[in-house]
């Protein structure tokens, strides 16, 4: 098979990214509700663990991972995100593709260690909460008011960011087997993989 | 979901470079999702917030732009004069729902405009001239006329659903994930299939040069809406 990617893998990296977005959009919205901010390095990969199993069958080549990390970053930066968010999504992408890589994007605890790394992307969108806490916390708290600021401090205190990065991955790993039950009961029966 | 359909009425449009649109975008976007009604940030966030309207305005999408302006002007006072004044539950409750329609709702509508004006060619030559590499531009545009589809595809499944009497939730929420995301997946992996093979027929990924009959460029509009929004966004910056 060929090695580069091709327009065909192109078009599906698209396709994938853009149902990839949905389902993270759609579960990060409850991130508004303070308390479930926490639980979303976990719920994101989780819920994406199904579109991004059936990804890895469709293309299998290098790079299709790092492309899908790109975009989702560049996409973030569009959304207002900090551009920090880009150097983090391309550094975890990269990682999580080079993973895949090793097993030849077939081997199962590869599959499942390089979307455990890949979902560290979403962490990174997390680092100003930590890095940049004093003056994030200044603009949410003329923004959002004392209340909320204040909640918000009380729940993220600094070492909650490696809970963070054990969660994405715990999420990344629950949702990889998600995925597989999925393409087991549902797509290999319809002879889409 | 109505697209902008092509040849009609456009001369009453504005004509915009999805360049200039990419920054409109990204300043609404930064600019209100960065919060905040201190400083310079009472004049510039509201202006800010208007600009989805006029721009929706000028496409003739009345209805759109003036439910939006109804909401966000809602939502924007309510955060402006009530968040400050209130305490306790009631203030976290405000601050939630005015938070989140100030926040997300502009960027939503931004993209919204953005998306349904802009065809796909023009948004490759875009790209093109913005020097990004094809492995970049195919997936991207790809991405981009494929949201509309998405969601079309799942109010179908909504449909379907509901036709059947089926509830989704309830006593497990693993079975929303499957029921919404498997039948969804099935049907944009053929309609991926269906594409693929069509931007072939057209020479995708084909290592000659490709021509597109977009014409894109800056006009009129474009200086003025751009120096709009850059000044905007370093005032906003810099107080």
């Amino acid at each position: 098979m060929d090695k580069k990617l091709n327009a065909k893998d192109l078009i599906n990296i698209g396709i994938f990214t853009a149902i990839y977005f949905v389902v993270f959009f759609a579960t990060g919205m409850t991130g508004y509700i303070p308390v479930m901010l926490l639980a979303l390095p976990f719920l994101c990969p989780l819920a994406a663990g199904i579109p991004f199993m059936l990804f890895l069958t469709r293309v299998r080549k290098f790079g299709m991972v790092s492309i899908m990390g790109i975009i989702l970053s560049l996409l973030m930066m569009l959304t207002g995100h900090p551009w920090v968010c880009l150097l983090t999504g391309i550094f975890f992408s990269l990682a999580g593709d080079l993973i895949m890589k090793s097993g030849g994007y077939r081997k199962w605890i590869s599959l499942c260690a390089g979307y455990a790394v890949f979902s560290q992307w979403i962490v990174g969108l997390m680092i100003p909460l930590f890095i940049m806490r004093d003056t994030y916390f200044a603009s949410i708290r003329s923004g959002y008011g004392d209340t909320y600021a204040d909640t918000l401090m009380a729940i993220t205190p600094a070492w909650l960011l490696g809970v963070f990065i054990v969660l994405a991955a715990a999420g990344a790993i629950l949702g990889a087997y998600l995925g597989k039950a999925a393409l087991k009961k549902h797509f290999k029966r319809a002879g889409i993989v | 979901m109505d697209t902008a359909a092509p040849g009609k009425n456009t001369a009453a449009r504005i004509p915009l470079d999805p360049r200039t649109k990419l920054v409109m975008l990204l300043a609404v976007n930064i600019v209100l999702l960065g919060g905040g009604f201190s400083g310079i940030s009472v004049i510039i966030r509201p202006m800010l917030a208007f600009l989805p309207f006029i721009l929706l305005l000028s496409e003739k999408k009345y209805g759109k732009s003036v439910m939006y302006f109804i909401f966000i002007g809602a939502a924007l006072s309510c955060e402006g004069f009530l968040v400050g004044r209130t305490q306790g539950l009631l203030n976290l409750l405000l601050v939630i729902f005015s938070g989140l329609n100030t926040r997300f709702v502009p960027g939503l509508v931004m993209g919204y405009y953005v998306v349904s004006t802009t065809k796909i060619a023009e948004f490759i030559a875009a790209m093109e001239r913005l020097h990004l590499p094809q492995s970049i531009i195919i997936p991207f545009s790809v991405m981009l006329r494929f949201f509309p589809t998405v969601r079309a595809e799942n109010s179908a499944i909504s449909d379907a659903m509901r036709m059947r009497g089926i509830q989704a939730g309830g006593k497990r929420p693993g079975a929303l994930l499957e029921y919404r995301l498997v039948p969804l997946l099935m049907c944009t992996v053929k309609i991926g299939e269906e594409l693929s093979a069509a931007a072939l027929t057209r020479g995708l990924g084909k290592p000659v040069k490709r021509t597109n009959i977009c014409s894109i460029g800056f006009g009129a509009a474009d200086c003025f809406f751009l120096v709009v929004t850059t000044c905007a966004l370093l005032l906003w910056a810099v107080f």
